[in-house]
């Protein structure tokens, strides 16, 4: 315990002691965390709002005329054992005459000239809204057409798709973006604790001569790259909060379709809990691999 | 205690630092390792700290083949030696006191201990009285004294030290040689590796000399 104790006391004395370098990569650190926060958040709030389009999604498929009963009710069944699905209204041609009369009185002379009921039968689909599956419910929609007894489909599902799009593309930039700052943060990281040691190698000189473990030695220089870590990642938690309370100002004149998609009054504590643990996890296994490689026998 | 069979280091080819040296040294001895510069006085004493490892031949300490130490277990031979430099080798951000902890701070010894052990240190080369200073603000002749209290303060077996007179006057120099006396009249076997002939005249005790390498008398005169 008091070896622990000493080691991060001597960890936040070496960051000190070489404060310029030891802050600049602290800062860098604070930034490429913040671009990840600030794209981990835009993912995640088109990830919700997507969720939320499938709550008003209800898909109508009507049928050919000249197909059976038996293959509707096994659509219906396989339809309603679907995870996707929350119901199923199936209306037949002659309920589709009946509800147009009572909808439609005006035009219900119409109804005359046919012999029997010209509208389509049909079943109504409405999709759960809990489930987090924007594109399981499009390509769910987009098999039902397909079949041979649908003739049709009412359901506008195009804006859905560009959400999804959009969402897929922000999440691949994100990625792809995130990626790169973490291997540069790691690189930093990496490069700061090898000045670090270079700066103290005296030192180490002398620990090693006294009889310092192996660990002993690396030990502190694993923790500052973890310190470095987790104070660049809580620094960009705070300016991801104040990003994120400052955008609805800018967003309200500027970008407001995007406004209405990304949440900004909820934000999620996962994402600053991810940021942190990122930060550290960065920070220790960089300055290990870095202690590893500058601090060998 | 120490005991080196046939030794040869080599660091570039065809030049031996040391050529095919033997020797033995008891516990309790003190010892004055001597020659010129680039003798091969410093390549003998990093040998038996284990910085440097032999090319050829056996280095004994309390009967243990040092060459068969594993590198994470170099640490347990480093603890029973008290090591100490001519350039002194302080922590120039750390208080006197500190410097003389860090043997027991890195055996993770308990405070209580560690300031009773550095306190005797400090007594021993007597410099209680600086113990909250910082090497700069300290004599040359006194960081040496840290540097001692450095090295005996983990109660080593075998004290090895090269040249630690070398940057200080002869009244300095007789005063670290009766520290090592002191130290010595403790049990604990003291190497010293000098050029200093005046001193070893002070101080008579066996003296290796080393030419080009090669030991070419063991003795209790200078050459």
């Amino acid at each position: 315990m008091h070896l622990l104790n000493t080691t991060f006391q001597n960890a936040f004395k070496n960051i000190i002691r070489n404060k310029l370098i030891n802050f600049l990569c602290f800062g860098i650190i604070a930034f490429t965390l913040l671009i990840f926060g600030i794209f981990n958040y835009i993912t995640f709030s088109l990830e919700t709002f997507s969720q939320g389009f499938a709550k008003s999604i209800t898909a109508i498929f009507y049928f050919k005329d000249d197909i059976q009963q038996d293959e509707i009710n096994l659509l219906i069944n396989k339809l309603k054992e679907s995870l996707l699905v929350k119901n199923v209204i199936y209306t037949s041609k002659n309920q589709a005459e009946t509800n147009f009369s009572r909808d439609f009185k005006d035009l219900k002379y119409i109804l005359s000239e046919f012999k029997e009921s010209p509208f389509p039968a049909s079943i109504s689909v409405e999709f759960k809204a809990e489930y987090k599956f924007g594109t399981q419910i499009i390509a769910l929609i987009e098999d039902i057409e397909k079949l041979n007894i649908i003739e049709g489909k009412q359901v506008n599902i195009d804006w859905a798709k560009k959400i999804i799009a959009f969402k897929r593309f922000i999440s691949a930039v994100g990625m792809f973006l995130s990626l790169i700052l973490i291997f540069v943060s790691s690189f930093i990281i990496f490069n700061v604790i090898k000045i670090n040691i270079f700066y103290r190698k005296d030192e180490i000189h002398v620990l090693k001569l006294v009889g310092a473990t192996d660990w002993y030695i690396k030990f502190p220089f694993i923790i500052e790259g973890a310190i470095l870590g987790f104070f660049g990642s809580v620094l960009a938690c705070g300016l991801l909060l104040v990003t994120l309370k400052l955008f609805p100002v800018y967003a309200a004149f500027m970008f407001k379709y995007v406004k209405g998609m990304i949440d900004l009054k909820n934000i999620p504590t996962g994402i600053f809990t991810q940021l942190i643990l990122l930060g550290t996890g960065i920070g220790l296994f960089s300055s290990y691999f870095s202690a590893l490689r500058f601090l060998k026998d | 205690m120490i005991e080196f069979y046939h030794i040869y280091k080599q660091y570039v080819s065809d030049q031996y630092a040391l050529t095919d040296v033997s020797l033995s040294v008891a516990k309790g001895e003190f010892i004055f390792l001597t020659g010129a510069s680039g003798a091969g006085k410093t390549t003998l004493l990093k040998l038996i700290f284990k910085e440097e490892l032999p090319s050829k031949g056996q280095i004994l300490i309390d009967s243990i083949n040092i060459n068969l130490i594993p590198p994470k277990q170099l640490y347990l031979l480093r603890r029973s030696l008290g090591i100490v430099f001519q350039d002194f080798r302080l922590l120039e951000t750390r208080t006197v006191y500190e410097n003389i902890s860090v043997p027991l701070v890195v055996r993770g010894e308990k405070k209580s201990y560690i300031d009773k052990m550095v306190m005797n240190a400090l007594a021993m080369v007597g410099l209680t009285h600086r113990k909250n200073y910082i090497p700069r603000h300290i004599s040359g002749g006194e960081q040496q004294r840290v540097a001692i209290a450095r090295a005996i303060v983990g109660n080593p077996k075998i004290i090895i030290a090269d040249e630690p007179t070398g940057n200080l006057d002869t009244e300095l120099s007789i005063e670290i040689l009766k520290i090592f006396e002191r130290i010595n009249a403790n049990g604990i076997t003291v190497l010293i590796a000098t050029h200093d002939k005046f001193l070893m005249n002070l101080f008579p005790k066996r003296i290796l000399k080393l030419e080009n390498g090669k030991l070419v008398s063991d003795g209790s005169k200078t050459a």
